[in-house]
């Protein structure tokens, strides 16, 4: 039977994804020298981290990192996983002049972490509504990462031979596998940014994916509905690293409309063997096939002889639990049910670690202070995403980290919130608190003038000369004969009289007595 | 001046007491390897100038101070080539690894050079251990001092070699399959593998790192006992290494073995071992049961399946750790003709840079993992020796003190003789591959000599061993042995 495009009645797309997760310890998977993913070493110079373990020399031994075991099972039990009571360490061999030992360490049947699964929010821009999709894990894994093969000086300049960086040989690396739970590119995204956000705020990566922190992989294949109720199913497509979330959609949607087409020309199905490997070609918005066969590597995995298996004792599981935080996307849930933030506030608040946790000690602080907490909450939201973040970009520094602590920040919420201050000021006294932290926000208020006039008798003085001044007259008049809207300029001339201090709602309403009245 | 039959213990004596200085002990060692080692081709490299530095500077501070001294304070002694120095060659006995120097030592080594003791050189082996022979070694097989143009056993034939003609007291062996007891038996010295994870494996290139143990081999079972007090202990950079407390091997040896029972595999089967090794072993048990201890029969019937279940793991092991000589970073490197690749350098570097023996135990080691066969090979492997293990648990917890038998089912035999019959090589190990299979300490020492036609003598070794970690029991009923038997003869023509 002829295959035909325009015979395929529907397209039911199946996806799964594995994620590599550099972990930042300060030391390597199996050796002490030092980390390139950790802030402290990602600036070395090329093969300056490395040592005999590294370079495989003869006579080295590997000895497993506990830092990055604890992170395994602090991402695990984010995840929903089942964490292993015995876990072991497996040689997977493959010849690679980036491979040192020509076997990486790894976990082939008994991993850290298994059988999991997480709700994760998508949000529908059209709509605006969030809906929550389960994705299953299957496992997560710990192993190392290979160093670097270039072809290329680094920066540029032709050689005729490769050169290798071992700096990242070591590198712990975890490796996470979900079930092929998805059957769109926009859920995989929603799904790899909660990763991300999740691994950030458990501390266990920088998460930037320039410098290859996370890398994508994600496995494609759909069952295509044909007449009389036939179906057949399409290879799967593996496509290597991809390291954007660009990248991740982009490459999807492509084999998702490639794959048809594919099967129309080639009529391959599913089938032992029928998996292939293809590379995202990021200029040209396609894949590229790499590898034909999936199984025609033989990578001989047994069990490594240099490290014992690993009993993961049940106390400390329990212990690493119980002091798991608030994931990013519970407190984005959170503060959409209880403050009535919307999503595109919830995901700044919640992207960068910190920043959730400073704004709810400080609505702490406030609700201490006799502020209602959903008036908090507002202002509080609002103060971090109209000035700490500016501020923090100007600075170029988290926000979390330009050392506003909760205490202070509640400080300037109290004063915003029992309208001692505008909203101007409030952002003046933030931008001041960076320079003075230790500074009580209503003696640095008070100090630089930034406490709003309520006194009556002050305020009148003020309104009386505006409106004793001959350039105002017209707008003074605008107002008595009913165009209200002319007041505005009257009162931003009595606020610049009062250099910003003037509380301008009563001013208003000194200005509309003396004038209607 | 001390004989060169001086054993550690006197060396140590004579120094401590200022009647010998360290200095005229090196110099003797390494006028006596000199002298004697081109007969032998044991030792590999010397450390002349550093060695005699080192002698002089401990005779400088013997002088001047009264500061306590290491157990090993002027002691020389040999280091087995695939046991990483931070000067000087490790070579492995490879062609690989010919231009191979270490930038680090160790952590054996460094345990003996904090105990004062001198390291003198470099000795020859079966390339990275896998031989039990000393010929498959690229710099040339090792003679037996009894007869030279008999093998000295191997892997650590350049050790065992120079300890049977007493180039120095001491030498630095490793044992993966009984590379360190069959060597000592073959030319009259005394063995040690200790319990696997009793000594560090940092710095020792491994084979079969399941397997693998450093272990000494010396002249005496007091001396055995010295160095293992030595080198054992908890090492941080290597994860199989055990947390144990500290040995102390020599001021306990010297006790009688009264009631004590020992066990003679059935398994260890008469019929295939050569006359003179039974009718030794029989006259060993004469002797033993003369001590007052109790020699019974007992089965170990995984026995029959040991060298199968060795060398599947061992090779399957060895294919992998011998992966990183890829020619890349370091060791011998082909050199490429136009239009020839990555595919080319890594095929090329091996097979140039391995011998034959080693190639053949990469790719049955490989094919041994590979998918389709990892089941029915590698696997069932994994599984005999966890009954091996079982079966030696079932023996000692039925009352045995330590098992007996020999070391080897035969003397040293001609170079030459078994090279074009690997088989016939392997089942040289037939008696020393379980006590690796199952981790347990072992010990072999002289038990007699076989007289061969034109007259020589040839040692024969009796194998003891023991629980896990009970190397000071080992040691004791080999000291108590070694007392109730008459010494071997030396070896003729090394000026002894």
């Amino acid at each position: 039977m002829a295959r035909r495009l325009e015979d395929i009645q529907r397209v039911i797309p199946k996806i799964g994804l594995e994620v590599h997760v550099e972990l930042a310890t300060r030391s390597k998977m199996f050796t002490r020298v030092g980390n390139p993913a950790c802030p402290e070493f990602e600036d070395s110079e090329p093969n300056t981290l490395i040592d005999p373990v590294v370079l495989a020399l003869p006579g080295a031994l590997p000895v497993p990192n506990r830092a990055a075991v604890e992170m395994s099972v602090r991402v695990g039990l984010a995840l929903g996983c089942q964490i292993a009571t015995l876990t072991k360490w497996d040689r997977k061999s493959y010849f690679y002049p980036d491979l040192p030992k020509a076997y990486q360490i790894s976990q082939y049947d008994l991993p850290v972490c298994g059988d999991g699964a997480i709700d994760i929010p998508v949000h529908d821009p059209k709509s605006d509504e969030v809906r929550t999709k389960r994705v299953g894990i299957i496992r997560a894994h710990l192993e190392e990462d290979a160093g670097k093969l270039l072809h290329e000086w680094p920066g540029g300049g032709r050689i005729d031979f490769s050169i290798v960086d071992l700096n990242r040989a070591g590198t712990p690396l975890l490796e996470i596998v979900t079930a092929p739970d998805f059957d769109n590119a926009d859920d995989v995204v929603a799904f790899a940014q909660a990763l991300r956000n999740l691994c950030r705020a458990l501390g266990v990566t920088e998460g930037v994916m320039q410098k290859g922190h996370m890398r994508f992989e994600p496995n494609i294949n759909a069952t295509l509905e044909l007449p009389g109720g036939h179906t057949v199913v399409t290879p799967i497509v593996e496509i290597k690293n991809l390291n954007s979330f660009r990248a991740l959609r982009a490459s999807i949607e492509h084999e998702l409309r490639e794959q048809p087409q594919r099967w129309v020309e080639d009529g391959r199905e599913m089938g032992p063997g029928a998996k292939t490997t293809r590379g995202w070609d990021d200029q040209r918005e396609v894949t590229l096939l790499q590898r034909e066969k999936e199984d025609a590597h033989d990578y001989r995995y047994f069990p490594d002889p240099d490290l014992l298996p690993v009993e993961v004792d049940r106390a400390w599981v329990e212990s690493i639990r119980s002091a798991m935080p608030e994931l990013p996307h519970e407190r984005a849930a959170r503060y959409r049910r209880d403050y009535g933030l919307a999503w595109k506030e919830t995901a700044a608040l919640t992207e960068e670690p910190g920043v959730g946790e400073l704004l709810d000690e400080a609505i702490q602080s406030c609700i201490e202070r006799d502020i209602e907490r959903d008036r908090g909450a507002r202002l509080g939201a609002n103060l971090v995403l109209q000035c700490l973040f500016r501020l923090a970009n100007e600075r170029s520094v988290a926000p979390g980290a330009m050392g506003i602590d909760a205490e202070r920040l509640g400080g300037v919420i109290v004063l915003r919130a029992s309208d001692r201050i505008s909203a101007n000021a409030a952002e003046r006294l933030l931008e001041m608190l960076i320079e003075e932290p230790l500074t009580d926000p209503e003696v640095l208020a008070e100090r630089e003038g930034l406490l709003q006039v309520r006194d009556d008798s002050a305020l009148e003085a003020w309104v009386e000369e505006v409106l004793a001044d001959p350039a105002m007259a017209a707008s003074a008049s605008d107002v008595r004969n009913g165009k209200t809207a002319a007041v505005g300029r009257l009162i931003g001339a009595v606020m610049q009289k009062s250099q910003g201090r003037a509380d301008a709602a009563r001013v208003r309403e000194m200005l509309l007595e003396r004038l209607h009245g | 001046m001390l004989p060169p039959t001086a054993t550690i213990t006197e060396i140590r004596e004579a120094i401590a007491s200022r009647s010998v200085r360290a200095s005229a002990v090196v110099e003797g060692t390494l006028g006596r390897i000199a002298e004697h080692n081109p007969a032998l081709n044991a030792v590999l490299e010397v450390f002349g100038d550093e060695a005699m530095a080192l002698a002089a500077d401990l005779d400088r501070r013997l002088r001047d101070s009264s500061e306590p001294m290491g157990p090993l304070a002027g002691v020389p002694i040999l280091v087995k080539d695939n046991i990483c120095l931070d000067r000087g060659k490790t070579t492995c006995g490879s062609r690989m690894l010919a231009g191979y120097s270490s930038p680090f030592s160790a952590t054996a080594v460094q345990r003996l050079e904090e105990a004062g003791a001198i390291i003198v050189g470099k000795t020859n082996m079966d390339e990275f251990a896998m031989g039990s022979s000393g010929e498959h070694s690229y710099f040339g097989p090792t003679g037996n001092p009894y007869d030279t143009a008999r093998v000295p056993g191997g892997s650590s034939s350049g050790s065992a070699a120079a300890i049977g003609a007493r180039l120095t007291p001491v030498a630095l062996g490793s044992d993966t399959g009984g590379s360190i007891r069959q060597p000592a038996s073959y030319t009259g010295c005394v063995g040690l593998k200790p319990t696997y994870g009793r000594v560090s494996r940092w710095g020792l290139v491994a084979y079969a790192s399941s397997l693998d143990q450093i272990g000494p081999i010396t002249t005496t079972v007091s001396d055995a006992a010295i160095m293992l007090d030595v080198l054992a202990g908890f090492d941080p950079l290597d994860a199989t290494s055990a947390e144990m407390e500290p040995v102390h091997a020599f001021v306990s040896v010297e006790r009688p073995i009264e009631g004590l029972r020992l066990g003679v595999p059935r398994e260890a089967g008469s019929q295939a071992n050569d006359e003179s090794v039974r009718t030794a072993f029989n006259r060993a048990m004469e002797t033993f049961r003369s001590l007052g201890a109790e020699v019974v029969d007992f089965d170990l019937p995984t026995l029959d399946a040991a060298i199968s279940t060795y060398y599947l793991v061992a090779m399957a092991e060895a294919s992998s750790n011998l992966a990183r000589f890829d020619g890349i970073r370091y060791g011998h490197r082909a050199t490429l003709k136009e239009g020839e690749g990555l595919e080319a350098l890594y095929a090329r570097s091996r097979s140039e840079g391995f011998g034959a023996e080693v190639q053949r135990r990469i790719m049955l080691g490989c094919y041994a993992l590979s998918s389709g066969y990892y089941d029915d090979y590698y696997l069932t492997a994994l599984k005999a020796r966890r009954r091996m293990k079982q079966d030696f648990d079932r023996a000692f917890g039925a009352g045995l003190d330590a098992i007996v038998m020999p070391t080897a089912p035969d003397a040293a035999f001609p170079i030459g003789e078994k090279s074009d019959d690997p088989l016939a090589m392997y089942l040289e190990d037939i008696y020393t591959v379980s006590a690796n299979l199952a981790g347990l300490p072992a010990i072999s020492l002289p038990m007699g000599t076989a007289t061969t036609e034109s007259g020589k003598h040839l040692p024969l070794g009796l194998q003891l061993i023991a629980p896990a970690f009970e190397e000071v029991r080992l040691l004791r009923i080999a000291r108590m042995f070694e007392r109730a038997s008459s010494p071997i003869p030396l070896p003729a023509g090394f000026g002894l």
